[in-house]
């Protein structure tokens, strides 16, 4: 899972993409209108943390250009204008939730997996696929009731899957939602997450689909 | 009406000072002609008595036994009848004639005959004149009684005759007299005919004075009803044709208007900032604390939570405040509804809530700002949706000139003695979960500072139903 922060207050973006990093997610960040519209418009984001007041272009004008160009993501609007005129205008720019400063991480969090998860179509907090269970509020992933211990990179690529299951994912779109914008890629490692995860997993649970990518799929 | 009213009232002045020149132009017209007739009519009750005065002179003759007489009788027939008011006397006088009596002073003794010839209208009465000797060719004038407790009026002079019996040259004391009624009476019917006429031109003075003030109050009537539109915030200025006197103050009056909107809304931009600029540093300031376990930490995060709550109270407070001072808002609330719930729905997406907007009858509109009814609004609907399990009804309409807005959710309610309580959380900043019963203070203290009121009570959904009243602005927008 990956995601943007927009930010213009350098401590605060840092603040935001360290507990975002902690909880499992790859993070982008961007302190200004120009940069934000850029890195939303080119790059494949699960959410967006989104500031309101930024420099050059300001965040609602930012929104409306990506609601515009089809980029779907949700977004979540974090800002210290809270009457419900700028809360109204925001939604109706296209944003999916709103977060007023100061506000409490865990929040922001809750907010964050529960737009995620809303938009793969899922209602529970736990996503569920034969045997195995992730549960997003804390990142934990089991196997019949066993804890599965995961990398954080490894923890990535199963959330994914299991947000997108019985779904063929391309080995792009997985790097693309694992790794920021600034990391050194290389899809060769996304191969060796998978067979990490494969001895981890009960075996058929990922599938590989020859020339398209994995599919996560409980056994019938 | 006392002294302050009077002069508090433009009309009251206005007719005031006219009635007053009214009055005082009527009274010295009054007197003036009265005078002028007055004194018209004496000098022809003189020039009459003179013209008679003459007439017995140049007629008056001694016969041969020495007697008075006149050698024709005076043409005026009043002469003859008795007592019809103007009388003619003539005296004789003793030996020496006028000029012993101007030197001697008015020796009685020297009159000898007085009445010696009278006119026939003094019948059996003689005329009693003061001792007086004219000198020669003078004309005396006095005020006699005459008969019938009438006062005459009366004009004599002394003439001397030759008579050719006695040879001796004779004095009489020629006196014509006439009633002062005769002069009375057509003064007084004068003034009767100048007091109908000068009361008809007060009357008709009055009346224009009347039409004048009324009239020319007119403007202001006119510029009061506008205001009334503005203040109901059926116009955001004053709008019509106004007189070149009072076109200088409504456009004043308007850039007033207007220079006040721009300070509310620079007002409100600058409190925005405020707030945006205070809460960054606290958003860094708790998230900095949060998952450290020390007494720093805690106490950071309990104050910064205390801050943005004040924070975001007094925001309120001083946008509404600012907003009361702008008349001639008027905001629809349909939309400003339709928009919260958009929100609510999006915001409150993972609860799968049910949110009705119940139809909403004509366009009932708010006499205020846009953005209060928003914060009102969206903070009633975001505590319904807080609380409620699966359903929240909102209605507005219209009732006795007030709008009434109802928010009603299926959520757990608020016990009838906590009410109060609820709606006083605002002013205290301790309560222990973040974000209720706040909104619902907030949109309390709005409502009142717009003069309407929140209540709280059991909603047939089960859970709470807020009532909001408030002002309702007129249904048209004033042209």
């Amino acid at each position: 899972m990956r995601i943007l922060v927009v930010e213009d207050e350098p401590l605060l973006q840092t603040q935001l993409a360290d507990a975002l990093r902690s909880a499992g997610y790859a993070v982008d960040t961007a302190g200004n209108g120009v940069d934000a519209h850029h890195l939303g418009d080119s790059a494949s984001h699960d959410a967006v943390v989104l500031d309101l007041g930024l420099p050059q272009i300001d965040g609602i004008t930012v929104l409306r250009k990506w609601r515009a160009a089809g980029r779907d993501m949700p977004v979540l609007i974090l800002t210290a204008r809270d009457g419900w005129h700028e809360k109204v205008s925001g939604i109706d720019a296209g944003a999916d939730d709103y977060l007023t400063k100061p506000f409490h991480m865990e929040e922001l969090l809750a907010r964050l997996r529960a737009l995620i998860r809303r938009a793969g179509g899922h209602a529970s907090a736990e996503l569920v696929c034969g045997p195995l269970t992730l549960d997003t509020r804390n990142g934990r992933a089991t196997v019949n009731g066993q804890a599965l211990a995961l990398t954080s990179h490894e923890y990535r690529v199963l959330a994914y899957l299991m947000h997108h299951r019985e779904q063929v994912i391309s080995r792009s779109d997985l790097v693309e939602h694992i790794y920021a914008q600034d990391f050194d890629r290389d899809s060769n490692t996304v191969e060796v997450f998978i067979a990490r995860l494969r001895k981890k997993l009960p075996p058929g649970l990922i599938e590989t689909v020859r020339g398209l990518g994995y599919r996560l799929t409980a056994p019938r | 009406m006392n002294l302050l009213a009077a002069r508090g009232s433009l009309r009251i002045r206005l007719l005031a000072g006219t009635l007053f020149w009214i009055a005082a132009s009527i009274a010295i017209a009054a007197w003036g002609l009265g005078s002028l007739f007055r004194e018209h009519v004496a000098t022809q009750f003189n020039g009459e008595l003179r013209t008679h005065l003459d007439q017995l002179t140049a007629h008056l003759a001694v016969d041969g036994q020495g007697h008075p007489t006149l050698a024709v009788p005076l043409s005026d027939p009043r002469l003859r009848l008795p007592y019809s008011g103007l009388y003619w006397q003539i005296d004789e006088l003793g030996e020496g004639g006028a000029k012993a009596g101007a030197a001697a002073g008015g020796e009685r003794a020297k009159q000898v005959a007085a009445g010696s010839l009278r006119s026939r209208s003094l019948w059996d009465s003689v005329l009693d004149v003061p001792p007086d000797a004219p000198a020669d060719g003078e004309i005396h004038r006095h005020r006699v009684a005459g008969p019938a407790d009438s006062m005459l009026g009366m004009v004599e002079r002394v003439v001397r005759i030759d008579d050719p019996a006695a040879g001796l040259p004779r004095s009489f004391r020629l006196i014509v007299a006439a009633d002062e009624r005769l002069m009375v009476e057509p003064v007084a019917r004068f003034d009767g005919a100048l007091w109908l006429a000068l009361g008809v031109l007060a009357a008709g003075l009055v009346v224009a004075a009347l039409v004048q003030v009324s009239v020319g109050l007119a403007p202001l009537r006119k510029l009061h009803g506008a205001l009334g539109r503005v203040r109901n915030g059926d116009a955001q200025t004053l709008v019509g044709k106004f007189p070149a006197e009072v076109m200088p103050l409504v456009d004043e009056f308007n850039s007033v208007l207007t220079q006040n909107a721009e300070v509310v809304e620079r007002a409100r931009t600058h409190a925005g900032n405020l707030a945006h600029a205070l809460k960054t540093p606290l958003s860094v300031l708790a998230n900095a604390a949060t998952g450290k376990d020390d007494e720093l930490a805690r106490l950071v995060v309990t104050q910064v939570d205390t801050a943005k709550r004040q924070v975001d109270y007094h925001l309120a407070r001083a946008q509404a405040a600012a907003a009361m001072r702008v008349p001639g808002a008027r905001t629809t609330v349909r939309p400003v509804l339709e928009g919260l719930l958009r929100t609510m729905r999006r915001i409150h997406a993972g609860r799968q809530l049910e949110l009705v907007l119940q139809p909403i009858a004509g366009d009932p509109a708010f006499r205020g700002e846009e953005n209060d009814l928003q914060e009102m609004l969206g903070n009633l609907l975001d505590n319904a949706c807080k609380w409620a399990r699966s359903r929240v009804e909102v209605d507005a309409r219209l009732e006795q000139g007030s709008l009434l807005i109802r928010v009603d959710d299926d959520g757990q309610g608020i016990a009838a003695a906590d009410r109060d309580a609820v709606l006083r959380r605002g002013v205290r900043a301790d309560q222990q979960v973040p974000g209720t019963g706040l909104g619902l203070s907030i949109a309390d203290d709005l409502a009142q500072l717009y003069g309407g009121e929140l209540a709280l009570a059991d909603s047939p959904l089960a859970g709470l139903r807020v009532v909001l009243r408030l002002p309702a602005a007129g249904s048209a927008v004033g042209g």
